[in-house]
């Protein structure tokens, strides 16, 4: 799944030029300081948030067009997210965030076996998420990514407020997963030095402060 | 000497007034309940038709707060529409204003000479005003702002990036708020719910003035206790005593696991 972003965001004092394309199978990585746009250029290949002008391409289909008034659904996008703390739904067991939106017969499917052995979490399937420490929270929610039929995966910030051990642990089961990863992965860090270890392509948000914020993420 | 930090000397003694003149009152009602004969004073007719039409449309207002007041609540949280801090500083009004002066616009509103009951009884002949009815929207219109208020704050808390991902996972709308949204917010929605049918099971003031006080119609038990002080009847202690104790069981129930959700919200 390849990616073309040609679009811009704006809110209040806040403004994001993206011009970006991600091949398929690509993993591209983006850095930059906290408050650069980030987390809002997922947002927007997600379908949480419209880009205000221009347009997002996945696949060769339009997702996010302003002028053609073109806004696919999240739902429908084909793209799973790891979100800064796991996004996951507290309220829910380790076992039901895994397979939310699948229905119960992935679990007794080899791929969510092999999922579940690889992030070490069988001992945890009955646990609910909220009782989780940080890492296991992120490795439940990279499983959970690399369960999904989709053939994109966002990452944002995946090794934030961790300890030091925990984000090794992460970064080694990123990396090892990547590899044999079909789809495109977007990985979004404040962390350079994660982007040099991790990305195939590494990209950084240029933001000028002043009384507003214009940010930059152009590819050169 | 005690060894410990000092505190401002004769400050705790200035609360004590404030103390005993909630306490006192609520002893005085336990105290003087006349026990040996209790149960025939709340089981009698008109004791007994005034709880059971209390629980009725106290219940009723409540279940209202739920299938109108969520919706409504989740709009004020989620949506930016212009004039939103008017609106809710509209609906938030009746938990400040006299329930008296609510009961006067209630009238005004729903009588038979109101904005909008005049047309009721011109075109469909409904009237509204000193029916059940009027019982159940003057207890509405007193107890739904805390409900709706207790929402707005839970939905406002429930995290948009476990909402993203859920969509991003293949949840629509419609399954996400149903499975991700409420859930979230149950412990808020539960401790909403024992509050506003608590301020609807005492609701007085804009009931007497919107829906009267008639036994068996519109009496419902603060009208009774009311009416039976003024004829020196022995049910009005008996009545307030059974007030108070319900009154406690709704605070325990809220202090053991709920209260602390009316801070948190979601999570």
């Amino acid at each position: 799944m390849s990616i073309t972003m040609q679009c811009r965001f704006v809110r209040d004092t806040f403004s994001i030029n993206v011009d970006v394309s991600v091949a398929s199978g690509c993993v591209l990585g983006i850095a930059g300081e906290n408050g650069s746009g980030k987390t809002t250029t997922l947002d927007m290949i997600a379908g949480l948030l419209p880009c205000t002008a221009g347009s997002i391409t996945i696949d060769g289909e339009v997702v996010d067009d302003s002028e053609m008034g073109t806004f696919l659904q999240p739902e429908h996008r084909g793209v799973a997210t790891v979100f800064q703390g796991g996004g996951l739904l507290p309220h829910l067991s380790v076992e039901r965030n895994l397979t939310f939106g699948r229905g119960r017969v992935l679990r007794s499917t080899p791929r969510f076996t092999e999922v579940v052995d690889a992030f070490d979490l069988h001992d945890l399937l009955r646990r609910k998420t909220n009782e989780l420490s940080g890492g296991q929270r992120q490795r439940t929610s990279l499983a959970r990514a690399f369960l999904s039929p989709s053939r994109i995966l966002l990452l944002d910030e995946p090794t934030t407020f961790l300890d030091v051990d925990s984000r090794n642990a992460i970064r080694r089961l990123m990396k090892e997963w990547f590899e044999t990863y079909e789809g495109t992965v977007v990985l979004v860090s404040h962390d350079s030095t994660e982007i040099e270890d991790l990305a195939d392509v590494a990209l950084r948000v240029n933001a000028t402060r002043g009384t507003t914020t214009e940010a930059n993420l152009v590819q050169g | 000497m005690t060894r410990r930090l000092s505190h401002p000397r004769g400050l705790s003694f200035l609360g004590l007034p404030a103390a005993g003149l909630v306490i006192v009152p609520i002893v005085a009602v336990v105290w003087r309940t006349p026990w040996s004969n209790f149960w025939s004073s709340i089981s009698n007719d008109a004791s007994r038709t005034a709880l059971a039409l209390s629980l009725r449309t106290s219940l009723i207002a409540t279940l209202l707060a739920l299938v109108f007041g969520t919706p409504l609540a989740w709009m004020l949280a989620n949506s930016t529409f212009r004039g939103r801090a008017v609106v809710r500083a509209l609906l938030v009004l009746p938990m400040v204003l006299p329930p008296v002066v609510g009961g006067v616009a209630l009238l005004f509103a729903f009588g038979r000479r109101g904005l909008v009951g005049g047309v009721l009884d011109d075109w469909f002949g409904i009237r509204l005003a000193f029916t059940e009815t009027a019982t159940v929207m003057a207890e509405f219109f007193v107890a739904a702002p805390f409900f709706i208020v207790v929402m707005e704050a839970a939905f406002e808390q429930v995290d948009r990036r476990v909402l993203g991902a859920a969509r991003t996972f293949g949840a629509g709308p419609w399954r996400s708020f149903l499975t991700v949204t409420i859930p979230l917010v149950r412990p808020s929605l539960i401790a909403g719910l024992v509050l506003t049918w608590a301020r609807a099971l005492g609701e007085f003031g804009a009931t007497i003035t919107f829906a009267g006080n008639t036994p068996g119609r519109t009496q419902t038990v603060p009208l009774a206790v009311y009416s039976a002080l003024e004829s020196g009847n022995d049910s009005a202690l008996a009545l307030s005593m059974l007030m108070v104790a319900v009154s406690v069981v709704v605070l325990v129930a809220l202090r053991g696991r709920w209260i602390s959700a009316l801070r948190r919200g979601g999570e």
